[in-house]
């Protein structure tokens, strides 16, 4: 029989971070680490210049005094309020093309001196706690082609999600276009369905546009980002002071992130939610209570994290049941078959 | 914070003048105090059994039912001739309802005839009022409509207006579109053209996103000015607007997006701090095809842009 071989994690940088020096900090949805000037004045300037009033959405996110630190959470109710004051279909994708390379601190100073995308893509992903952080971006390369993945960073609920990925989808959408000096020929896929109205996702993302897929994620041939951006700055002092920990911040993860990283290189031992809270070190009373005020719990993480897997090894590795099986800790083919129906609706073979 | 909408809804809205009077709603109040007053002074004020509580809920509710709609309309509609009618005429009839629940608690004596003239005189002068304010309002109407023309066709549908160029958007452009497939019969013709400003995007990283929307306000109605009284103007998304030319055949089609490019090419939008913009216009157009969804075909215009 043929040994397919052995794929390992390390080689994919982006989807797990690579092991740090110091652990990264952890914030959860409730974590006040999110310095007032980077996102939160940013949405309130875009706000008022479409004619709402700071103070009352403030009111109506149940921020009384602005804090020097904000939490996710409260970042969330001021996009809701945001969203719902303007009742624009646009605002996601407005506000997205606003959003990078942003006002946070040595991470866009970096960002907006990045030499090409690939370098801009590699700082948005190490330094997501302070780029991105609603929803934490994974990079995969594939063959001659780079996938931008979208996960959960610490919950953002179902409502908001859309939301939230298509603003995410058009700030490096806009990015690349404002610092490359050219459009990249982004493909993207939608974990949704296909929504009726699709002109501002065809007008501010592209038109090659998949919707009822697995996963919220954009690719593009990766040879486009290896042109050099006019703008690019060799030996960046921010990116190096960056990569020296000078922002201990911007390297957080959040919980939900910080619980992926964490379970992908262990997928083949079957992980448990008992070792998963030492890891993190807290009891497993209280790590299952943590996740339950990010909306999810312990088996619906680490299914999540097999399917994206599965996804992967089926997908792109073009690897044979058994293997993928294997990989994910299931005795047998079969066993994995069903697994895989119930976390997707879909059979294995259908895929590939 | 369920809380919250209720106390926005409470809070004071700024009410247009009635005949140039900010505070009508003051003197209305006044008006009924001073009916009132003379109500106690010449009159007797009726025992509590002879209250009739039905007369004086039914007569109450109008007089407050009048008030909310005066309220109403001044917050909604801007000061002026219409407005002025239209309040005088509710006026009259919450002053008429008003005596008839003074009635209720006072008796006045029979040899007095100015309540009873009060009484059967207001309400119906109010009505007739109203009704003239009713027929100025449709003239009005028809005014704003013709000014509206261009910018919407056979359908009102405020909530699918753009905030910022006061125009209809992609999902209201594909109704008209499915309209007009469903209107015509018979090869007539009709095209769909899109354009868009080259660079636009750039415009609110270098400008400021208000400048970039006072440009997009400045094309819309740049583009309004050159189109035909039939035709409609949308903004599809960003700094594309869409429009549907009903009727028009490849010729027509390609001489307006000729023209339309030019135009917008040739605007220079001055923004406030004094930067010039002036961006050359990208226009692509189609015929109108029956059988496929319009949604599709903007979709596919705009893909080719």
């Amino acid at each position: 029989m043929k040994v397919c071989p052995v794929l390992a994690v390390s080689a994919l940088p982006g989807l797990c971070p690579m092991a740090a020096p110091r652990a990264a900090p952890v914030y959860q949805l409730g974590t006040r680490c999110l310095p007032w000037e980077h996102q939160a004045v940013l949405l309130l300037e875009f706000a008022r210049s479409r004619g709402l009033q700071p103070a009352e959405l403030l009111a109506s996110a149940g921020i009384r005094t602005v804090p020097a630190l904000l939490s996710p959470q409260q970042l969330l109710a001021l996009l809701a309020a945001v969203q719902a004051g303007l009742n624009a279909p646009d605002t996601a994708f407005v506000l997205g093309q606003l959003s990078l390379p942003g006002h946070a601190g040595l991470a866009s100073h970096a960002l907006a001196q990045a030499r090409n995308g690939r370098q801009a893509l590699e700082l948005l992903v190490a330094h997501s706690a302070r780029l991105s952080p609603l929803l934490t971006p994974r990079l995969l390369w594939h063959e001659d082609e780079l996938l931008l993945l979208w996960t959960e960073a610490c919950g953002v609920g179902a409502a908001q999600r859309n939301f939230v990925v298509d603003m995410q989808m058009s700030a490096v959408t806009s990015l690349c276009q404002w610092l490359g000096g050219r459009r990249l020929p982004w493909r993207y896929s939608f974990n949704r369905t296909r929504p009726r109205d699709l002109s501002q996702h065809a007008v501010f993302l592209g038109a090659d546009l998949q919707f009822d897929c697995q996963v919220d994620a954009m690719r593009v041939p990766a040879a486009c980002l290896d042109e050099a951006w006019p703008r690019g700055v060799a030996d960046s002092m921010a990116a190096q002071a960056l990569a020296q920990g000078a922002d201990p911040g911007a390297a957080g993860r959040g919980l939900l992130a910080a619980l992926d990283d964490h379970l992908l290189p262990r997928l083949r031992e079957a992980p448990t939610l008992e070792q998963s809270a030492l890891a993190f070190g807290v009891s497993s009373a209280t790590f299952k209570r943590h996740l339950a005020q990010h909306g999810t719990h312990f088996q619906a993480q680490l299914d999540q994290v097999r399917t994206h897997w599965a996804l992967y090894l089926l997908l792109l590795q073009g690897q044979s049941h058994e293997r993928v099986a294997q990989e994910l800790g299931f005795h047998d083919r079969s066993n994995f078959r069903r697994s895989f129906k119930r976390w997707t609706g879909l059979v294995p073979s259908l895929l590939g | 914070m369920l809380m919250s909408p209720l106390l926005r809804a409470l809070q004071p809205v700024p009410q247009a003048p009635v005949l140039g009077l900010a505070h009508f709603g003051h003197v209305l109040a006044l008006l009924m105090a001073g009916l009132m007053a003379s109500f106690a002074w010449s009159g007797e004020a009726k025992s509590l059994q002879d209250w009739r509580w039905m007369d004086v809920a039914g007569e109450g509710g109008m007089v407050l039912m009048a008030a909310i709609w005066i309220t109403q309309l001044r917050s909604s509609r801007p000061g002026g001739r219409v407005t002025s009618w239209l309040c005088l005429g509710l006026a009259g009839i919450l002053l008429g309802e008003w005596v008839d629940v003074l009635d209720e608690f006072w008796r006045l004596p029979k040899e007095l005839v100015w309540d009873n003239w009060l009484e059967s005189g207001l309400t119906p002068l109010g009505m007739l009022l109203l009704t003239v304010g009713l027929q100025h309002w449709r003239v009005e109407e028809r005014a704003l409509s013709a000014q509206l023309l261009k910018r919407e066709r056979l359908i009102r549908e405020h909530r699918s207006f753009d905030a910022i160029t006061q125009l209809g958007d992609a999902d209201y452009l594909a109704q008209q579109i499915a309209l007009e497939q469903q209107r015509r019969e018979g090869p007539a013709g009709g095209a769909l053209l899109m354009l868009r400003l080259d660079g636009f995007d750039t415009v609110a990283r270098e400008h400021g996103l208000a400048e970039a929307d006072r440009l997009l306000q400045a094309a819309g109605h740049l583009l309004i000015l050159n189109l035909r009284p039939a035709d409609l103007l949308c903004r599809y998304a960003a700094d594309r607007f869409g429009l549907l030319l009903p009727g028009a055949d490849a010729a027509l089609a390609a001489q307006t997006a000729v023209h339309l490019k030019q135009a917008l090419g040739g605007l220079a939008h001055h923004g406030l701090q004094g930067a010039r913009l002036q961006l050359p216009a990208r226009v692509v157009w189609s015929a109108l095809d029956v059988s496929e969804a319009g949604a599709q075909q903007l979709l596919r215009l705009a893909a080719r842009l």
